[in-house]
C-alpha cells in the first residue's frame, strides 16, 4: 500500500517498512551516510544521516526511521547542515591520521611527492616523471634548484633524516632522458584561442605547458636571447648545467608553443598591441632589477650588481675581477656570485653579511658548498662606501649587532658605532635584492602596480584590473622560489583555459586533509616513540666533486645518485598520506558539508599504533569511526565474529578478543569486514 | 509490651544501626518484654540509626542511637521513661524535627521504615496485596489501565512519560510473549531513592509490578537492579520466593490462572543501562549499547518482544492507586503532574534523606521547612535536580514549584529524583566539568555526538577550570552542547549538555572570572587559589607541616608558618588539620 | 602452560543452563570466585553459550564491574557521587591514595589493598563515604579517611605477625 512522502517539499510514495533513506535513495534525494550497510540493520552510530521530521522532538536518521503516510521530512535545513559539519569535525578531531603526506601539503606547486618517491623506490622512473609533470613540467631543474620546503616538513626527520625527495626527483628526470622514457603529455585539438606569455622563466614556460595541452596557442615573448628565465641567467651552470635547461625547454617547445626570443614588452610590443592580437596575456617577466645599496662609491669600475652579474657571464661577457672579491648579501643570489666569482679565477672570495650565519636565506647546503669550496664569511658586516680613484680598491664597512626583531621577524641589525675599518678588494658585487621592471608595461597600462614593483592581481582568479590580462611568477610576488613561480604558472594557465571558454573563474581549492599534524613541530613530542618503531636507515649522500678540482670550472657539482641509492633512500619514505585518499568517504563527506578538519583537535586526540599483525588485513584504529560495520558484517553476515568492540565511551577500540592477533581468533581470512 | 524498630536499610547499617541492632540482641535477648523487630528507613537518613520505640499503640522515634547509646536506651525504657533529649518525633507533642515529616504525604513509601521488609506478613498486615487481588478478581485488563491513566501518574525514573500510556501501548502490541522489566538501575550520583524503596518494602513493588504484567499480558518479569545495592537484591530476591510461596507471584497466583515469574538480574556498572534499550541489551546479554528507535520497546523489546520498562517507583505507587482510585492520586499534584513524588535530598542541606511530597511544592519548602536550611547555616546557592541529565537551578528560581514541565524551563528536569543542595562554597564550572566527566565516563561509546563531543566539551572545562580557558570557549561550549542534544542516539547524550547549559544560563560569570581572571570566586578550583597562613592565628604548633604531602608547608616550633606556593597542591589537608583556623584559601 | 582448574565455571554455567538472557549473571557468578575473570573462564563460557569469543570480551570490557586482573584483598571503593563531590570527594582520594601509595584503579604490590572511584554508592547522607569490601564508611574528612586506612594496614601487620 503505497503512502505519502514528503521530502523537501516535494511528495514522494514510499512503502511500509521502508526508511526515509529507502525513500530518498530511490528519488535521487542525496543522504549522506556511514554506518550505513546493506544487509545489516542499521545502526545509527555515525549520524550523519540526520534529517529533519515534521512533529519529531529532535532530528531522526534517515537509515533507521521509517515512513508513515503523511510523514513530512527535510534534508537540507540549518540545522541539519549545521549538525552534518559538526559530525565530521567531531570524527576528524579523533582521526590522528593524514589523507594528504605534509610533504605534498607543503610542496606551493602540490606535487604527489609520496607518489612518485613510491614508484621511484619501485623502479617505476616514467610512471613516477608523469606524476610529477601533473604538476610541474620540470623535474630536472626543481630536481637541482629547489629548496625543498618539503624536506623540512617530511616526517622521516622524526626517526633519522628527511627522504632526500629533492633528488629523487632529478634521478627521475635524468634516467628517463638517458633512457628516451621522457613524458610528454597530449595536446587537445586546436581551440582557436592564443595567448602571450611575457617572460620565458618558469612561470610563463609552465603557463605555457598546461595551456598548450588545452589545445591553446601559446606565444612565449622573451627578452633575452634563450629561454629559461632566472634559471638559466640567475643560476650557474655548475648547479644548473644549461644543456639539462635545454632539454626540458625543448619539451615545451615539443607541445607547439611558439617562442619570440629578443624581444622587448615596452619597446617591441605593447600590451595593448598584445590585447588586440591575443585572446589573452599572461604578464611572468620576473624580478631582474637589482636593488641598490645606495652608497658612495657605486660609480666605480669593479662594481656589480648580484643578477647582472650572473646573467652577464651567461651572455659570454668577460669579467677582470681581479683577485680579491667580496660579495655583498645573504641569499642564493650571494652565494651563486661568490662561487662563480671564483670559479672566474679570483683567488680570495668573502662574502659579506649584515646579519649573522643563523639569520641567511641561503640554502645551507649552498652555504656549506661554498665553505668547502674555500669561500669566507663575514657576518655582522655591513659595506657603507666603496674606495678608489678609478677601480675600486677599498671597501669600508662597519660592524654590527643584532637588535630587535623587524616586520619579517628577524633580528634587525644596528650599527656598532666607531667599528669602522677597511676591506680590501678589487671587485664588490651587491645582492642585497632585486625587483621587477614594471616600467615595461607602459604609464598608461591600466594594471596597477603595488609599492613593492610588482603587479597587483586578484589573487583568486590570477587576473590584473584588466580581465584578459593575467599576471604570476616573480613579478606578482617579488622575489620567490622557482617552486612557487612554476605552481603561479599552472594555477594561472587553469584560469586563463576557464577564461577562453567563457567559463566562471571559481577559486582554485586547497587540499582538503586531516592532518596528525598542523607541522613537523607538532608532532616533535612523538620523536622517541617513532626512533623505537622504525629501525633507522640512513639518508643516501650525494656524491659531490672535488671542492679543489671543481672550482676550475663550471661544471656540474652533484653528481647525482646511483640507481640502488636512490631507491634505498626512496623506500625510506614512511607513507604518511592515507592509501584510502581518493575513495574516503569520509573525505568526501567531509568537503562536501564544509567541515574544517582541524577545528575541533585537540591533545585530547588519541594516538594508537597500527596492527600490522595479520598477513592480509591491517587495522588502523586512528582511522575508526566506530561505525560498528566490521564488527557486525563478521558476527551477522558471516557467524564468525572475530572482531568486537573493546571498552566503552570515547576509549572504545574494536579489536579481536582479549586484543590478540587477527589470525589467532577463528578468523577465515574472508575479508568480508575490509569490505564493509 | 514494648516493641523495638530498628532502622535498618544499607544507609541506617553505614550509620552504625548493626551494632546497635546486636548491642539490642545481646542486651534484650530472652526478655518477653521486648520484642526487636528491623524495618526500612523513615527517609531521615540524617539522625540515623533510628530506632522506633511502640507501646500502646504510640511511637516514640529515636535518633542518632549508636550501640554506645544502647544501654542507657534500654535502662530507661525498662524504667518506664522515656529520654525526650533523643527523640526526634513524639506521639504526644511535636518536635523540631517534625517538620522534616509534615509536609510528606506518603503513598509509595507508606511501608518505608514500618514494615520488615523480610517479612511478608507485615506486607500483608499492611493491605499488602489486596490491590493486586482486587484486580485479578474484579478487574480486566483495560480497566486497570484505565485507573492509572485516570491517575496522572507519569514515570517516576525521570523522563515523566505517561505510565497509563505506556502500559496501553504493550498491552495493544501484537503477540503473546511479552515482558515486563522493573528499572532499579538508579544510576543518578546522589539518589538513593529505588535503593530506600527497595530495601524497604519489595513487596510494594512487587505488587505494582505484577498489576502491570496483568493489565500489560506479560508472563514473565526482570527486576534490573544495580550491582552497588547488594542488600536491595537480596531483600527483593527473598520477597519474591515468599510471594511465590504464598501464592502472589509465579504460576496460577491467587488461583486465577495468572503467570507471571520474576527474575533479579544485577548490574554490571554501566549508567547508560539506565536507558531501557540499553537495559533490554543488557539483559539480552550485550553491551549496553542503546538502539535507534523506533521500533520501540512496547512493541519490540527484549529479544524483540514487546516489553513494558518502568521505574521503581513508578510501580510503587500503582498498589495505592487501585486501592483508592486514580482520582484519588490525582487528588494531589498539579494539572499536569499529579500524584507525590519520592526525593533524595543531599548535599549541603542540615537534613538529608528521603522524602515523598506531592508534585505542586516549592524548592523553597523544601530547602527550608523540610530540609532545614544549608549546614553552618548558610545561603543555598543552587540545587542540582535530575543528575547527569538534569541542572542547577539558582535560588532565585527556588520558588518554582515542581511540575515536570515548570521544573524544564528552568532548564534542568526532574529526573529521578535526586536533589543535591549547593552553598557559596560550591564552584559551578566545576560542578558542570564534574557531571560532564561522569557523562564521558559513562557514555557508551557508540554515537558520534556523544562519545566525542562530551569529551571534547570535558577538555574546555577542564581548560577552563585550571585557568586555561578563552573567550571563543563559551560560544564554542554553547555549539557543541546545541548539536549534542540534537544529535545524540540516545536520552544520556541529549541530556548530558545540560549541566553545563544551566550553569551557563545562571552562573556565566562564575565562567567569565575563571576565563578572563583567572580566579575561581567559590575558591574551588585548584589551578586558580592559594593557601596562605593567618599570621595572627597561627600558634606555630607543626600540625600543618607534618600533615603536608609535599612540605609545601613549613615552620619553626612556635613560629608562624608558611606555605610554598610553587609546592603547594591544593590538596587542603593542611587546612583540615589545622585546629585554629589559620590556614585561609584565597 | 598449565590450563587452570575451570570446574568453578562448569558449575555456573550448568546451574544456569537453558536460561536466556543469563550471560552477564554467569560472568557475575564466575567472578565472584576469584574476584577476577580469567582468559581461559571467559574463553570457556564462550564455547559453553554458543558466543564468539570477541563478543564476551566486548561485554566485559563495556561493564565497570568486570575485572581481567586480580584486584586486591580489600576493595576500597571512593564515592564520587554528586552528593560527596560537593563534600570533597577529591580529597578524600588523595588521601587515600597518599596514604598507600597508589593511584586510583591500581593494588598495592603486596595485593592488600585495591582502590576504586565510584560514580555513587547510594549513601548520599552520610557524604563522602567510601566502603572498604562491604563496609561502608561515612561523614569521613581527609584526616578521618586516613585513620580508617591505618586501621586496616594495622590488622594485615597483625595477621602477618
Amino acid at each position: 500500500m503505497a503512502i505519502k512522502v514528503t521530502i523537501n517539499g516535494k511528495e514522494y510514495e514510499g512503502k511500509h517498512g521502508e526508511t526515509i533513506r529507502d525513500v530518498a535513495k530511490r528519488n535521487g534525494i542525496g543522504i549522506p551516510v556511514l554506518c550505513e550497510r546493506a544487509q545489516i540493520d542499521p545502526f545509527g552510530s555515525c549520524r550523519i544521516c540526520l534529517v529533519e521530521q515534521d512533529k519529531a522532538r529532535y532530528p531522526v536518521v534517515a537509515c533507521a526511521a521509517p515512513v508513515f503516510d503523511g510523514i513530512v521530512v527535510n534534508t537540507e535545513t540549518e540545522l541539519i547542515k549545521g549538525l552534518r559539519k559538526l559530525d565530521m569535525e567531531l570524527l576528524f578531531s579523533n582521526h590522528f591520521a593524514d589523507c594528504v603526506a605534509p610533504c605534498n601539503l607543503t610542496c606551493p606547486a602540490g606535487i604527489d611527492i609520496q607518489g612518485y618517491v613510491g614508484l621511484a623506490a619501485n623502479g617505476e622512473y616514467p610512471d613516477a616523471e608523469k606524476l610529477i609533470k601533473q604538476k610541474v613540467p620540470f623535474p630536472g631543474i626543481l630536481g637541482r634548484v629547489c629548496p625543498a620546503p618539503c624536506q623540512k616538513e617530511c616526517r622521516r626527520n622524526l626517526v633519522d633524516e628527511t627522504v632526500s625527495i629533492k633528488f629523487i626527483k632529478r634521478f627521475i628526470s635524468d634516467i628517463n632522458f638517458e633512457k628516451g622514457t621522457r613524458y610528454i603529455p597530449p595536446v587537445a585539438p586546436s581551440s582557436g584561442k592564443t595567448v602571450a606569455i611575457i617572460g620565458a622563466g618558469p612561470a610563463g614556460m609552465s603557463c605555457a605547458y598546461y595551456l598548450a595541452q588545452q589545445g591553446h596557442q601559446c606565444t612565449i615573448i622573451e627578452k633575452l636571447p634563450k629561454a629559461g628565465g632566472m634559471t638559466r641567467y640567475g643560476i650557474p651552470d655548475y648547479r644548473l648545467p644549461q644543456k639539462e635547461l635545454d632539454a626540458e625547454i625543448a619539451e615545451i617547445e615539443s607541445l607547439g608553443v611558439e617562442f619570440l626570443y629578443n624581444t622587448e614588452l615596452g619597446k617591441d610590443v605593447t600590451i595593448d598591441g598584445l590585447r588586440r592580437s591575443f585572446d589573452a596575456v599572461f604578464l611572468a617577466i620576473g624580478a631582474h632589477v637589482s636593488k641598490s645599496m645606495g652608497i658612495p662609491g657605486e660609480e666605480l669600475d669593479g662594481v656589480y650588481q648580484g643578477i647582472d652579474f650572473l646573467r652577464e657571464v651567461k651572455l659570454g661577457k668577460k669579467f677582470d675581477l681581479g683577485e680579491t672579491v667580496v660579495v655583498v648579501g645573504g641569499g642564493n643570489t650571494a652565494i651563486d656570485a661568490v662561487r662563480t666569482s671564483l670559479r672566474l679565477g679570483a683567488k680570495n672570495c668573502y662574502i659579506v653579511y649584515r646579519r649573522s650565519r643563523a639569520e641567511m636565506p641561503a640554502d645551507p647546503i649552498e652555504v656549506h658548498d661554498a665553505e668547502e669550496e674555500g669561500v669566507q664569511f663575514h657576518f655582522l658586516t655591513n659595506p657603507v662606501k666603496i674606495h678608489g680613484k678609478k677601480r675600486m680598491e677599498a671597501i669600508e664597512s662597519v660592524r654590527m649587532e643584532l637588535g630587535e626583531p623587524d616586520a619579517s621577524g628577524r633580528r634587525s641589525p644596528v650599527v656598532v658605532k666607531g667599528s669602522e675599518f677597511m676591506i680590501k678588494a678589487d671587485t664588490i658585487i651587491m645582492a642585497i635584492g632585486q625587483e621587477p621592471d614594471v616600467s615595461c608595461i607602459g604609464a598608461d597600462c591600466k594594471v596597477r602596480t603595488t609599492k613593492w614593483s610588482t603587479f597587483m592581481i586578484n589573487e583568486e582568479t590570477f587576473q590584473t584590473d584588466i580581465p584578459e590580462v593575467f599576471a604570476g611568477g616573480d613579478a606578482m610576488r617579488g622575489p620567490c622560489t622557482v617552486v612557487e613561480c612554476i605552481a603561479d604558472g599552472r594555477n594561472a594557465a587553469t584560469q586563463i583555459d576557464r577564461f577562453l571558454k567563457g567559463q566562471e573563474l571559481t577559486p582554485i581549492p586547497g587540499v582538503y586533509s586531516v592532518q596528525r599534524g598542523k607541522s613537523l613541530k607538532a608532532l616533535k613530542a612523538l620523536e622517541e616513540e617513532w626512533k623505537h618503531r622504525f629501525p633507522t636507515e640512513p639518508r643516501a649522500e650525494m656524491p659531490m666533486l672535488n671542492p679543489k678540482k671543481r672550482i676550475k670550472s663550471f661544471v656540474e657539482c652533484e653528481m647525482g645518485f646511483t640507481e640502488r641509492e636512490l631507491r634505498r633512500d626512496a623506500g625510506r619514505c614512511l607513507e604518511c598520506g592515507c592509501f584510502s585518499q581518493y575513495d574516503c568517504e569520509l573525505r568526501q563527506i567531509g568537503k562536501a558539508v564544509g567541515a574544517e578538519p582541524t577545528a575541533l583537535k585537540t591533545k585530547g586526540e588519541i594516538r594508537f599504533e597500527s596492527d600490522l599483525r595479520h598477513p592480509f588485513i591491517m587495522k588502523d584504529q586512528n582511522k575508526c569511526i566506530l561505525c560498528g560495520a566490521c564488527v557486525r558484517a563478521c558476527d551477522e553476515l558471516h557467524h564468525v565474529g572475530a572482531w568486537g568492540f573493546v571498552d566503552r565511551g570515547y576509549v572504545t577500540t574494536v579489536q579481536p578478543s582479549f586484543g590478540v592477533a587477527l589470525q589467532e581468533t577463528d578468523c577465515e581470512y574472508c575479508g568480508t569486514c575490509v569490505q564493509n | 509490651m514494648k516493641t523495638l524498630r530498628v532502622g535498618y536499610n544499607s544507609c541506617g547499617i553505614a550509620a552504625g544501626a548493626e551494632e546497635t541492632l546486636n548491642k539490642l540482641h545481646a542486651l534484650l535477648d530472652g526478655n518477653s518484654n521486648f520484642e526487636i523487630k528491623k524495618t526500612g528507613c523513615n527517609g531521615m537518613c540524617y539522625l540515623e540509626p533510628i530506632v522506633d520505640v511502640i507501646e500502646n499503640g504510640k511511637i516514640y522515634t529515636y535518633g542518632g542511637l549508636t550501640s554506645d547509646k544502647v544501654e542507657k536506651f534500654i535502662e530507661s525504657l525498662e524504667k518506664g521513661k522515656h529520654i525526650d533529649d533523643w527523640i526526634i518525633l513524639h506521639p504526644d507533642h511535636s518536635t523540631a524535627q517534625l517538620s522534616y515529616q509534615e509536609k510528606q504525604v506518603k503513598l509509595a513509601t507508606k511501608n518505608i521504615g514500618v514494615i520488615d521488609p523480610e517479612n511478608i506478613d507485615d506486607y500483608i498486615a499492611a493491605a499488602g496485596y489486596q490491590a493486586l487481588e482486587k484486580v485479578l478478581k474484579t478487574m480486566n485488563r483495560q480497566q486497570v489501565i484505565d485507573q492509572v491513566r485516570a491517575s496522572g501518574l507519569r514515570g517516576r525514573g525521570g523522563a515523566g512519560f505517561s505510565c497509563g500510556m505506556k502500559w496501553q501501548f504493550a498491552k495493544d502490541a501484537p503477540g503473546e510473549e511479552k515482558y515486563m522489566i522493573c528499572n532499579g538501575d538508579e544510576g543518578d550520583p546522589g539518589a538513593f531513592m529505588d535503593r530506600s524503596t527497595l530495601e524497604g518494602d519489595p513487596h510494594g513493588v512487587i505488587e505494582g509490578m505484577t498489576i502491570g504484567a496483568y493489565a500489560v499480558g506479560a508472563q514473565v518479569g526482570f527486576f534490573y537492579v544495580r550491582a552497588e545495592y547488594p542488600l536491595a537484591v537480596k531483600r527483593l530476591r527473598l520477597a519474591i520466593k515468599q510471594a511465590e510461596a504464598k501464592g502472589y507471584s509465579g504460576k496460577n497466583i491467587l488461583g486465577t490462572g495468572f503467570n507471571f515469574s520474576l527474575h533479579v538480574i544485577e548490574g554490571a556498572g554501566a549508567f547508560v543501562c539506565g536507558e531501557e534499550t540499553a537495559l533490554i541489551a543488557s539483559i539480552e546479554g550485550k553491551r549496553g549499547m542503546p538502539r535507534t528507535r523506533p521500533p520501540f520497546p512496547a512493541t519490540h523489546g527484549i529479544w524483540g518482544k514487546p516489553t513494558n520498562n518502568n521505574n521503581v517507583e513508578t510501580y510503587a505507587n500503582i498498589p495505592y492507586i487501585i486501592r483508592e482510585g486514580g482520582a484519588a492520586f490525582s487528588k494531589y499534584g498539579t494539572d499536569m503532574s499529579k500524584g507525590t513524588k519520592v526525593f533524595a535530598l543531599a548535599g549541603k542541606i542540615k537534613r538529608g534523606g528521603m522524602i515523598e511530597v506531592p508534585m505542586g511544592i516549592t524548592i523553597n519548602e523544601i530547602v527550608n521547612d523540610i530540609g532545614g536550611g544549608i549546614i553552618n547555616d548558610g545561603k543555598c546557592k543552587a540545587v542540582q535536580m535530575g543528575g547527569p541529565s538534569g541542572g542547577c537551578i539558582p535560588a532565585h528560581l527556588h520558588d518554582t514549584p515542581i511540575d515536570y514541565e515548570k521544573i524544564m524551563a528552568t532548564g534542568a528536569i526532574v529526573g529521578s529524583g535526586g536533589m543535591v543542595f549547593m552553598d557559596q562554597g560550591t564552584c559551578m564550572v566545576d560542578i558542570a566539568r564534574y557531571f560532564l566527566s561522569f557523562t564521558v565516563e559513562e557514555s557508551c561509546g557508540k554515537c558520534t555526538f556523544c562519545r566525542v563531543g562530551t569529551k571534547r566539551m570535558l577538555e574546555i572545562l577542564e581548560r577552563i577550570t585550571a585557568g586555561e580557558g578563552t573567550e571563543e570557549d563559551i560560544p564554542l561550549l554553547q555549539k557543541l552542547c546545541d548539536s549534542i542534544i540534537k544529535g545524540s542516539l540516545c536520552g544520556l547524550g541529549q541530556t548530558a549538555p545540560n549541566p553545563v547549559l544551566t550553569t551557563l544560563r545562571y552562573f556565566r560569570d562564575e565562567y567569565e572570572a575563571h576565563i578572563r581572571e583567572k580566579k575561581c570566586p567559590a575558591k574551588k578550583c585548584k589551578a586558580l587559589i592559594t593557601y596562605r597562613v593567618v599570621a595572627d592565628k597561627c600558634t606555630g604548633c607543626t600540625l600543618c607541616a607534618r600533615t603536608c604531602p609535599v612540605g609545601a608547608a613549613s615552620g619553626e616550633r612556635k613560629q608562624v608558618h608558611q606555605i610554598d606556593d610553587l609546592k603547594c597542591t591544593r590538596c587542603g589537608f593542611c587546612k583540615d588539620a589545622c585546629k585554629f583556623d589559620a590556614i585561609v584559601v584565597e | 602452560m598449565e590450563q587452570p582448574d575451570l570446574s568453578y565455571v562448569d558449575e555456573v554455567l550448568n546451574r544456569y543452563k537453558g536460561h536466556k538472557g543469563t550471560l552477564i549473571t554467569v560472568l557475575q557468578q564466575v567472578q565472584a570466585h576469584k574476584g577476577y575473570l580469567e582468559k581461559e573462564a571467559l574463553e570457556r563460557v564462550a564455547r559453553s553459550m554458543g558466543v564468539p569469543t570477541a563478543r564476551i570480551y566486548g561485554v566485559v570490557t563495556f561493564y565497570a564491574q568486570f575485572r581481567l586482573t586480580p584486584v586486591g584483598k580489600h576493595l576500597i571503593r571512593v564515592c564520587h557521587g554528586t552528593a560527596c563531590h560537593v563534600q570533597n570527594a577529591d580529597g578524600l582520594t588523595e588521601a587515600v591514595e597518599g596514604e598507600l601509595g597508589l593511584k586510583t584503579g591500581e593494588t598495592t604490590p603486596d595485593m592488600l589493598f585495591t582502590v576504586e572511584s565510584v560514580a555513587c554508592l547510594g549513601c548520599c547522607s552520610l557524604a563522602p563515604v567510601i566502603m572498604v569490601g562491604e563496609k561502608v564508611y561515612g561523614k569521613l574528612s581527609t584526616d578521618k579517611v586516613r585513620k580508617v586506612i591505618k586501621e586496616y594496614q594495622k590488622m594485615e601487620k597483625e595477621v602477618v605477625q
